[in-house]
């Protein structure tokens, strides 16, 4: 695959949280407010790029029976090391995103990519698979963050953008936004845009279920058939 | 079975992953460590300046503090001043949970939700040269759904409040979470913590309070459709005002029995 | 009649296939057949559990709320004209008041008067539910090529029925269109969707604007007046201070705040009577219900509490306030998102009357707990009656 590809085919062809469902924990968590989702998008897409990446360094040595440990390994250090430099230098940010950089660890996007793609690719191209998996991720998640800061806290990255009703403007707050469910409804509507974008996502059904009942004039059904 | 799945190997790559990936983390936490501490400083310092009602356009948090506070540990069960616990080290969340610096509280005496209180606690003095202007407490307390951690700011004779702000906590967007409404917390400047028999007497209201009313200085609007929240409020002050918070402290620092 | 039969008919070709206006068919039909018995019989499994149509149905549990309907709104006026009496208000402000004060005036005595003053309120809420939940059923209907289903009428009356009095109309219209559109639709439409599209709409505000769909404040049209509902004083102040304000019959009768439509247990009951006769609303449902709430409350009363008053609200108060029997005879038992065998009819019942008094008592946030135990026994109905159908089959063949 062309490197180009790589990076831009996870974004909306193959979406990790929109086609494969993946890394659905943190986007219902950290989405309420734009400036922690930016934060959490950037320590996912590295996280996922690296692993991806060293996973592939090690992966003509690595035995088949422990391969999965020594992912969490590499991941998990990862992780750490992503964590503690945000404790370092966007603590605020990190006191809000609290255990969600953590469980970046139980990501199912990051493993899954180590598993499916860094095992089988040489490091290059998995390193940008990573990131591409990553940016799918993050377009997911800034999507959701602006639409559930913007008309839930009528503010932007922390910038009154819409002055509230309780302050004296006209805007008032939907307090559904803010609370996590809300991020559900949220995926669920873009999903169904994609799919309507692009039918090639649409799933078989696992059985038809009957039509309503059609007009019956619309396409001249005889009343007695 | 290939090259790469004998035992030999399996051994080897474990070693050389796990010894690689503990250099990094360590070196890591080692390397970060001084900046997360005064981060963590920062962070409470912040909050602290912004519930007290400190802040200053222009001025770095860390300007004002090193200029105008003092940061002392008092202990709860003599109101004294201490110095059991370096103020800048003293964890207080976790001695709250921790047997040793901390006692159980009877239902009786816990009208915050707390189940345990810590023996020691850090105030902030926060002076205007010499001369004391302002004590910053920190109080927490259950309100709905969450403890809610905030900062209470009174004047030096610990009776008048300047400032009661919350830095976090879990309540309802919309409702109780109104609790950070400027306009709300706004109110409780200039409110009477105590009564003349040095009772507390901080009232949130149920409703709007009464500005006729004799107790008005005692009372604060109540939260639109959160009950709850602010009865939490209400309990907060009731405990970290009372016998089991900062009487003791206060009534002396009032009485002069104990120097800043 | 003859020449609006006429007319309609001679529009007709318009609509039908290769005509002009091919695509707004569902619209016309809708018409059509509101006017009309219509030629065609239900051909899918919907709802073919009866002889009877889908259409008379639907329009027998809108006549249904008649009763509740009007009591609420002449309740809506009659609460503020007495407050208004009281706080010394003479008029309401703005289109409202011009609205009253065309056919009516502000004392609360006369029932015309208190009557029309609460169409002021309800009628406004009933149009904006009526006209964008209807543009949402006609598009997705012209979109997907099937027929505006009648069960629209029902949801939006109800819909319209169990809103505060005094909400902002953008609200109700957000409200009925999540309703409507995540509620119904995206599931695929009338008969597909797995919860009340009228509650779901809502929670949906309950939860984005809680400050005017739940508090003080919402439950009275008279802008800055706030008082309690009933379920709020017991559940703040105990069952006593409910008492003192408030008799049972009070309560029965609907002479008490709360959401238009849900005050009266007792002309709600007056449809639920007529549902019930005709076999429209299963009576296991309501059963369930009943049975469901009274032991719950029975046990909330023989364990009690110290520290929470609503332990001791006895069951048949349960049943007189909040959206208790509004919830009972109107929306659990939506054929759609109920149960359907029979014996899981009961469970779905006793699980809603179970629920309710759970969240009532138990929960600290929400003093009324209908609409959430609904919506929770809608999800479990898919369940219970698998289980009816998995025991009946496994009966039946220990009989071989």
């Amino acid at each position: 695959m062309k490197a180009l590809e790589l990076l831009t085919k996870p974004i909306f062809r193959n979406n990790p949280i929109a086609l494969q469902i993946l890394g659905i924990c943190s986007a219902l968590a950290v989405t309420s407010n734009l400036r922690v989702t930016l934060v959490m998008c950037v320590a996912l897409t590295v996280v996922a790029g690296l692993s991806n990446f060293f996973v592939s360094i090690v992966r003509n040595h690595a035995p088949d029976n422990i391969r999965i440990i020594i992912q969490m390994t590499i991941i998990a250090s990862l992780v750490i090391v992503v964590d503690e430099t945000l404790k370092a230098v966007a603590y605020d940010i990190s006191k809000q995103l609290s255990v969600f950089v953590g469980l970046i660890i139980t990501n199912c996007i990051i493993l899954g990519r180590t598993e499916a793609f860094a095992l089988k690719n040489p490091p290059w191209p998995s390193f940008l698979d990573g990131i591409g998996n990553g940016l799918g991720y993050s377009v997911l998640l800034i999507g959701l963050a602006t639409i559930r800061e913007l008309f839930g806290s009528g503010t932007l990255l922390g910038y009154n953008i819409m002055p509230l009703a309780a302050d004296g403007g006209w805007y008032v707050p939907n307090g559904m936004l803010l609370l996590p469910p809300s991020a559900f409804f949220l995926i669920g509507l873009f999903i169904w845009a994609l799919r309507t974008w692009d039918k090639a996502q649409v799933e078989a059904p696992d059985f038809k279920i009957k039509s309503n009942t059609k007009p019956s004039g619309a396409d001249y059904v005889p009343l007695t058939r | 079975m290939s090259e790469k799945n004998t035992i030999r190997k399996m051994v080897t790559v474990t070693l050389l992953v796990c010894l690689a990936c503990s250099v990094v983390v360590s070196s890591a936490a080692v390397l970060l460590r001084p900046a997360q501490i005064a981060n963590q400083q920062l962070d409470i310092r912040r909050n602290l300046l912004a519930a007290a009602g400190l802040t200053e356009p222009g001025r770095s948090v860390e300007e004002i503090f090193a200029e105008r506070v003092t940061v002392r540990v008092v202990d709860l069960e003599t109101g004294l001043f201490t110095d059991a616990v370096d103020p800048l080290t003293y964890n207080q969340q976790r001695a709250s949970r921790d047997a040793a610096m901390s006692r159980r509280l009877s239902a009786d005496e816990d009208k915050a939700g707390l189940s345990r209180r810590e023996r020691y606690s850090v105030v902030y003095l926060v002076q205007d040269g010499d001369e004391l202007e302002t004590i910053v407490l920190p109080v927490r307390g259950f309100g709905l759904w969450s403890t809610m951690h905030g900062f209470l700011a009174l004047d030096a004779q610990g009776q008048e409040v300047k400032g009661l702000g919350f830095y976090e906590h879990g309540e309802t967007p919309g409702l109780g979470g109104e609790i950070d409404n400027p306009n709300w917390r706004a109110q409780w400047q200039g409110k009477q913590v105590f009564d003349d028999q040095g009772n507390v007497a901080i009232r949130v209201m149920k409703g709007r309070a009464d500005p006729t009313s004799p107790q008005y200085q005692h009372q604060v609007d109540g939260l639109a459709g959160a009950t709850l929240t602010a009865r939490g409020v209400e309990n907060m002050m009731q405990f970290w005002l009372g016998e089991n918070g900062y009487q003791a402290f206060l009534t002396q620092l009032r009485q002069g029995d104990i120097q800043i | 009649m003859q020449p609006l039969r006429k007319a309609l008919d001679d529009i007709a070709p318009h609509f039908h296939k290769g005509g002009r206006f091919q695509r707004l068919y569902p619209l016309y039909e809708a018409m059509d057949t509101f006017l009309y018995r219509p030629n065609s019989v239900t051909k899918s499994t919907a709802h073919v559990r009866d002889g009877i149509d889908l259409k008379r149905i639907m329009i027998t549990v809108w006549l249904c709320t008649f009763p509740a309907m009007f009591y609420g709104m002449y309740n809506v006026g009659f609460q503020a004209n007495l407050i208004m009496a009281d706080m010394g208000i003479t008029a309401v402000q703005g289109w409202r008041g011009e609205f009253i004060e065309l056919f009516a005036g502000y004392n609360p005595n006369s029932v015309w008067d208190s009557f029309w003053h609460g169409a002021a309120y309800f009628l406004p809420i009933y149009a904006v539910t009526f006209i964008v939940g209807g543009l949402w059923e006609v598009w997705f209907a012209i979109r997907r090529g099937h027929e505006v289903n009648e069960g629209f009428f029902v949801t939006s009356v109800l819909f319209a029925l169990i809103c505060p009095p005094d909400v902002p109309l953008w609200q109700v219209a957000l409200g009925i269109s999540f309703g409507i559109v995540i509620g119904k639709e995206v599931f695929g439409g009338t008969g597909k969707n797995f919860l009340n599209p009228a509650l779901t709409g809502r929670a949906f505000l309950f939860f984005a604007y809680p400050a005017d769909w739940s508090g003080d404040a919402a439950w009275t049209a008279v802008d800055g007046y706030s008082a309690a509902t009933a379920l709020g004083v017991a559940s703040q102040e105990g069952m006593v201070a409910l008492q003192n304000q408030l008799t049972w019959f009070d309560a029965f009768f609907g002479n008490m705040h709360g959401s238009i439509g849900e005050v009266s247990t007792f002309a709600i009951f007056i449809g639920g009577a007529v549902l019930l006769a005709t076999g429209i609303a299963a009576w296991r449902i309501v059963a369930g219900v009943m049975i469901g709430m009274v032991v719950t409350s029975l046990l909330f009363n023989l364990i009690g509490s110290d520290t929470n008053p609503m332990f001791a609200m006895p069951w048949y108060w349960h049943m007189v306030v909040g959206g208790f029997a509004f919830g009972m005879i109107f929306m659990a038992t939506d054929p759609v998102s109920a149960a359907m065998t029979n014996v899981g009819k009961l469970w779905f019942g006793a699980l809603i009357g179970f629920m309710v008094v759970l969240i009532r008592v138990v929960n600290p946030a929400f003093p009324e707990g209908m609409m959430l135990a609904i919506l929770f026994a809608n999800l479990f109905a898919p369940l219970i009656d698998h289980f009816v159908v998995q025991a009946n089959i496994k009966r039946r063949l220990a009989r071989v």
